[in-house]
């Protein structure tokens, strides 16, 4: 490859990286917070998808009165999936696993139901007009992606660390009987964790949705992405599912370019090196407190 | 409801459920309705087997739907040969496995006639379980594997690969007179397909491609070959995808910079293909497909009405596709004259010919039955035909 | 076994014997299916359930056996028996690859690599010209047997049946013997089953192993019934079915497996006549069975038995089933009976050979760091044979560092340790184990799953990975040893007066049962020297009482003890020697009259001069 290439499959490697980033960060927030490993998590982006889809194609709404029902109605939502798959929080793995990929079934069933089975285009909100920097394009659309995700990151940074949810949050996370000794409300923190997991897959979903075609089964290829990207990065660290997404988007651009039909082979091998030689992740993991 | 309670309430629905499956299985068994000597017999049972879950489940929908209302319009007029057309639809999952099991339900139960899969695979891992029973099988698979099982009882509904491929390549070549032709296909086998066969297609001519590219099926960002092709400068770019795919691959095309003509079998020409790659970036592209759109003629004008009437969307090539194959079936049926089994309604449809929406159906010993396609250009966002390149 | 069970088998092989003839073409394909999946879930339960290593490629494993029967008859031309085994073998090999990891990482980060490589197995198959690319391989020639047509899918029922029958038979005798003992350990603690001489990294790869050529097996004889190979058959979703048909089931359970693979495969299939609602409904079921019920239906079956064998008149339930079953633990009431102070001597093996002079332990000049904090500053310490040392000091002192790394939880950074003169620092804890050096943990770590007999039968057991060939060479080995293990266990067991509790969850007794129960595990292993971390936390003063005399009568039988503790009370009469630990670095030394009168330690450690006074030194 010359180096236009190089620097071109680059681009298109940060614009997916930042796809996976957001999806990775759902996981790793719902995980920090709540000890959950939300496998089903892809699905509730595709939901977030969807919705976005009826109010921003079916019903006409601008792109950003859109996009905030879309992410409080998933939120909403999120809220009450916490509650039916509360038994399996810091519970063993394989439980979690499997009736989390059980719940994410259903949530696809659910949406074959009420939206078909063909899915739907969404066109980008702005003029997808390509820049030129140097030969090298960019287009448009994917910058306001990276700035959207950024906002995102940077907001739930300081919720986290800032504001009194936020604290609460990651105290009941720390230590649920101290937490609850300081009159922190447990399960409710636990709610909100994972209804901000559900708000950002949905932000996920939205942003997506004009590059990856909206339907049933989007879900589940960006799911095992977006979990190796935030184990990449160091499972429960928010920065660690930024540089994981980026960085596995960029590996698989990479992969793609060079030897193409062989891109999955070489992505989820150069994956498992990396965790291999460092096993927390590259920036190393943020776990909760287990019993 | 405590945790116990709810403990107990889901064992005992499981524990019910199991209990019933496990009768409801055992009961199943025996006949599955529908008389098999050939007097008294009232219906035609057609098993459709198809995926209504995961990533095709659309085609599954389609097929669902042409082969519906061709039933419902077969019916209304009397039925096939007088007999009333009956569709028991099966869902394959998308997997092989299932696919196989359905097949042998579908023999166990002794349907007549059995509509499968939308996917070749699938279509593939049902044909010696439905030729050794003797059951015709109508496929909307494309493959050119399906042709070579020397089965009496595999059929087409489309035109194959090679069919395909050999008119674009005339076209695009031949009267187009591209000379630097740069390939994407994916790997899946409707992607495979169509790379070898317009490979070969391009081989006949003396035509090298200026770039060969191939990814999953189920990748988004096509940076990384899509940039390399630019660099390769080609003047056609040849997809091989299933149709979002190439909406995608052709909308990051573009917006990279590269304007060579779109060329593409069938998917280019679905509205989903449209939408996905959006009008500026399909405007332009060369589709090869017997069914470019449903304003060819009257009889295709006459379906997309009764399409839309029925289910309030744009009929389009996989529906027409299934409609005919019902259509094609009950033509063979009539013929037949009271003496119906799978082996006479087998070489009922090779003797018969049809002229269907997607054109002149005569099957020959592989279960071909339609060998050409025609040329359309997408242009303000309808598919109009092109003079057809001979 | 009872004349019931007796019964209750024969009527079950009849019943599987006689399948074929009651069920339709239809039914016996599904009758096939269900019996290759339960092949492929007892390996998967073997893996995850037993073992606890979260593989998500089963379903490559599946895939690598159906593809290397199908290449290797239809590329290479092998016949399909020829090409059986090697099948195996290459399942097997995929398993060691895909199994590395494993040494590396656990739990959802195995689980991600495992996936991760299993799609990457999946790209491979969809490119490799050899493999039929997306298409597959059709036409698979159908195996050979003799005059019976194997193409009826009725006569491959009978050889299914035999082959998952064998299968089934070999897991039982894994998991009811040394094997599933091992599995089970290493996955409630590793790290103490590392420490009772367990080589946590060979039986990890064993796992993998294991069920690879399970799902290598299920995967040629897949192709021989089938007899078409395409990458979609062993996709992600066939992984999730097995996953849930495992944990449904009843995960550390393979009979559980075998129950969860039939019900949902048949449940599957009638689903799919509930067109839309189907997904929806089977997700829910899914979910419902993982929240309500985690122990899986064997579970359920297993509670349902119990209550049921206790209403019928005359059946007995002994508390080691109830508790087995139901988790109640009807053991209140049960103290140890005559105290722990037994006549005979403690330690199963006299040891004769004592090297004069040398120091049961001696700790050279250690230091270790983490990353910025120093835990030990250049400790040394030498404790003779046959004495009982202290180890005393505030909390964060570096005791338990110092344990850690003389029985191999992680290396010093400086220094050595060493017992009789043999190095021990730096070395894995399973091989420090064989070096005679055992300890407790300050927090329990027995094995939960394990009951009281199992917990010492893991530490008794010095058989290598390498002797695993039995199992398949010579099954009939293992009756004689299981019998002479458990002999050796009870007979330490009756020393320790824990036998009525033999057959209990060891983690169900009360607290000071428990201590007890880990330090009879620890002792199993023969050890030389035995270091004890805070044996007296939380015991009473009548257990503390116990505790004394044990120890005492431990050493008797020429054992060094070393034991960190709080309780000065207990330091004082039991210790010959202590050493005051403050901040990572020996404070002072001696007799432990010698000790509490220093006034650094007194500063440091005890406070109140006060409480010198009584003796008594309680904090």
């Amino acid at each position: 490859m010359d180096l236009r290439e190089i620097l071109q499959t680059g681009v298109g490697g940060l614009s997916i990286g930042a796809v996976y980033a957001l999806v990775a960060l759902g996981f790793s927030i719902v995980y920090r917070t709540i000890g959950l490993v939300n496998f089903g998590h892809g699905d509730v982006l595709m939901v977030g998808a969807f919705l976005m889809v009826t109010f921003f194609v079916n019903s006409h709404l601008a792109f950003p009165l859109a996009l905030v029902i879309a992410v409080a109605l998933t939120a909403t939502m999120g809220f009450g999936f916490e509650r039916v798959l509360r038994p399996l929080e810091r519970k063993d793995l394989d439980l979690m696993l499997i009736g989390t990929i059980g719940f994410g079934i259903a949530l696809e069933g659910a949406a074959v139901l009420i939206w078909g089975s063909e899915g739907q285009a969404m066109p980008t909100p702005i003029n997808d007009t390509p820049i030129n920097l140097a030969g090298v394009t960019v287009r448009s659309y994917d910058v306001l992606v990276l700035v959207l995700a950024a906002a995102v990151v940077v907001g739930l940074y300081l919720f986290l660390e800032r504001a009194k949810a936020g604290t609460a949050m990651q105290a009941a996370a720390m230590d649920h009987e101290a937490a609850t000794a300081m009159g922190i409300d447990v399960a409710r923190c636990n709610g909100r964790a994972f209804a901000i997991g559900a708000g950002i897959a949905a932000v996920a979903g939205a942003l997506v949705g004009p590059r990856l075609y909206v339907s049933a089964g989007m879900g589940a290829a960006v799911g095992v992405k977006g979990f190796a990207a935030a184990i990449l990065g160091g499972f429960g660290n928010i920065p660690g599912a930024i540089v994981g997404g980026l960085a596995l988007g960029l590996i698989e651009a990479y992969a793609s370019g060079s030897r193409g039909s062989y891109s999955d082979v070489i992505t989820f091998v150069v994956f498992t090196a990396v965790i291999m030689l460092r096993p927390s992740g590259l920036l190393g993991e943020r776990t909760v407190s287990r019993p | 409801m405590s945790e116990k309670r709810v403990y107990r309430w889901t064992a005992t629905a499981v524990v019910l459920l199991v209990v019933s499956s496990l009768v409801a299985a055992c009961g199943r068994e025996s006949g599955g309705g529908g008389a098999s000597s050939s007097e008294g017999k009232k219906t035609l049972r057609v098993a459709l087997i198809g995926p209504q879950s995961g990533q095709l489940a659309s085609l599954g929908d389609w097929d669902y739907k042409g082969v519906t209302l061709a039933a419902n319009e077969i019916n209304d007029k009397g039925g096939a040969g007088g007999l009333k057309i009956e569709i028991t639809r099966m869902d394959d999952q998308g997997d092989p496995t299932t696919g196989g099991n359905l097949a042998r339900k579908a023999v166990s139960q002794k349907f007549d006639v059995v509509f499968g899969s939308s996917s070749s695979t699938i279509s593939l891992a049902m044909l010696p379980i439905l030729t050794g029973a003797k059951i015709p099988q109508v496929t909307s698979g494309q493959a050119d594997a399906l042709t070579q099982q020397k089965s009496q009882y595999i059929f087409l509904d489309s035109p194959t690969s090679t069919t395909y491929d050999a008119t674009l390549a005339e076209y695009v070549v031949g009267k187009l007179g591209k000379k630097k032709i740069a390939m994407i296909t994916n790997n899946g086998a409707y992607g495979a397909g169509e790379h070898d066969a317009f490979l070969a297609q391009l081989k006949k001519r003396g035509v090298k491609p200026v770039a060969d590219k191939v990814i999953p099926p189920d990748q988004k960002e096509m940076s990384g070959p899509l940039s390399q092709i630019r660099t390769a400068k080609p003047d056609a770019l040849f997809i091989g995808a299933e149709e979002v795919q190439s909406g995608l691959i052709a909308k990051q095309a573009r917006s990279l910079g590269i304007d060579a003509t779109i060329v593409e079998g069938a998917p280019a020409g679905t509205p989903q293909y449209r939408e996905t790659a959006g009008d500026e970036a399909a405007e332009g592209t060369i589709v090869s497909s017997p069914y470019l759109s449903n304003d060819l003629n009257e009889q295709t004008r006459a379906f997309a009405a009764a399409y839309k009437e029925a289910y309030g969307e744009t009929a389009e090539l996989h529906g027409a596709k299934a409609y005919d194959g019902l259509q094609l079936v009950a033509k063979a049926v009539a013929s037949l004259d009271g003496k119906v089994s799978g082996e006479a309604i087998a070489q009922a449809m090779h003797d018969i010919s049809y002229d269907g929406l997607l054109g002149h159906f005569d099957y020959n010993d592989v279960g071909v039955g339609l060998s050409q396609t025609h040329i359309g250009v997408i242009k303000n966002g309808e598919v109009e035909a092109v003079e057809d390149a001979g | 076994m009872t004349l019931l069970r007796r019964l209750a088998g024969a009527g079950a092989v009849v019943v599987l014997l006689a399948v074929p003839y009651g069920v339709t073409y239809y039914g016996i394909h599904i009758a096939n299916l269900v019996l290759i999946f339960i092949m492929l879930a007892v390996g998967l339960s073997l893996v995850l359930g037993y073992a606890g290593q979260v593989n998500l490629a089963q379903a490559a494993f599946f895939g690598m056996g159906a593809y290397a029967s199908a290449v290797l008859t239809v590329k290479v031309g092998l016949g399909y028996w020829a090409a059986f085994p090697l099948s195996v073998i290459a399942a097997g090999l995929l398993g060691v690859l895909v199994g590395l990891p494993s040494l590396r990482v656990q739990s959802h980060y195995l689980g991600i690599v495992t996936l991760g490589l299993a799609v990457a197995f999946s790209a491979i198959l969809v490119n490799a010209s050899f493999t039929g690319q997306a298409v597959g391989l059709p036409g698979l020639p159908v195996p050979p047997l003799g005059p019976v047509d194997l193409s009826d899918e009725y006569n491959y029922y009978y050889l299914l049946l035999a082959a998952a029958g064998l299968l089934f038979a070999l897991a039982r005798l894994m998991v009811t013997t040394e094997l599933g003992r091992r599995f089970q350990a290493m996955r409630d603690d590793a790290l103490a089953a590392a420490h009772m001489g367990v080589e946590v990294p060979a039986y990890r790869m064993v796992a993998f192993v294991i069920a690879a050529c399970y799902a290598g097996v299920a995967g040629a004889l897949y192709a021989g019934l089938i007899r078409y190979v395409s990458p979609d058959t062993f996709s992600l979703a066939i992984m999730f079915l097995l996953l849930a048909m495992v944990i449904v089931g009843g995960r550390d359970n393979i009979y559980g497996a075998a129950l969860g693979a039939t019900v949902l495969l048949i449940v599957r299939e009638q689903f799919v006549d509930l067109q839309k609602y189907q997904q929806v409904a089977y997700g829910l079921l899914i979910v419902g069975m993982v929240v309500a019920a985690p122990e899986g239906l064997a579970g359920l079956v297993g509670r349902v038995w119990i209550r049921v064998k206790r209403a019928i008149p005359g059946a007995r339930v002994t508390p080691a089933e109830a508790e087995r079953a139901l988790g109640e633990a009807e053991v209140s009431g049960l103290g140890v009976d005559d105290g722990i102070a037994a006549r005979a001597p403690l330690a199963l093996v006299q040891d004769e050979r004592q090297p004069d002079g040398v120091p049961a332990l001696e700790v050279d000049g250690v230091s270790k760091r983490f990353k910025g904090l120093t835990a030990l500053d250049d400790v040394t310490l030498s404790v003779a044979a046959g004495a009982i040392h202290g180890i005393v000091g505030p909390n964060g002192s570096g005791k338990t560092t110092l344990f850690n790394i003389a029985t191999g939880v992680y290396g010093p950074t400086s220094g050595e340790v060493r017992a009789y003169g043999d190095r021990v620092s730096g070395r894995a804890a399973y091989r420090i184990c064989d070096r005679g050096v055992a300890r407790t943990f300050q927090a329990l770590r027995l094995f939960r799953s394990l009951t009281v007999r199992e917990n010492v039968m893991v530490a008794l057991d010095r058989a290598r990975p390498t002797s695993l060939w039995r199992y398949v060479l010579a099954p009939w080995t293992f009756r004689r040893r299981e019998r002479a293990l458990k002999a050796r266990a009870d007979e330490l067991l009756e020393r320790f007066r824990l036998s009525r509790v033999a057959d209990f969850r060891a983690t169900n007794l009360p607290y000071g049962q428990q201590r007890l129960v880990e330090i009879a595990r620890a002792m199993a292993t023969g050890p030389r020297v035995l270091l004890l971390d805070e044996p007296a936390a939380g015991l009473s003063s009548a257990e503390m009482n116990d505790l004394r005399e044990l120890v005492t009568r431990i050493r008797d039988s020429g054992i060094t003890v070393v034991l960190i503790e709080h309780n000065m009370g207990l330091v004082m009469t039991l210790c010959d020697r202590v050493t005051v630990f403050a901040s990572g670095r020996v404070l002072a030394e001696g007799t432990p009259e010698h000790v509490t009168r220093d006034p650094e330690v007194i500063e440091t450690y005890l406070g109140d001069a006060d409480l010198l006074a009584t003796g008594d030194g309680r904090p």
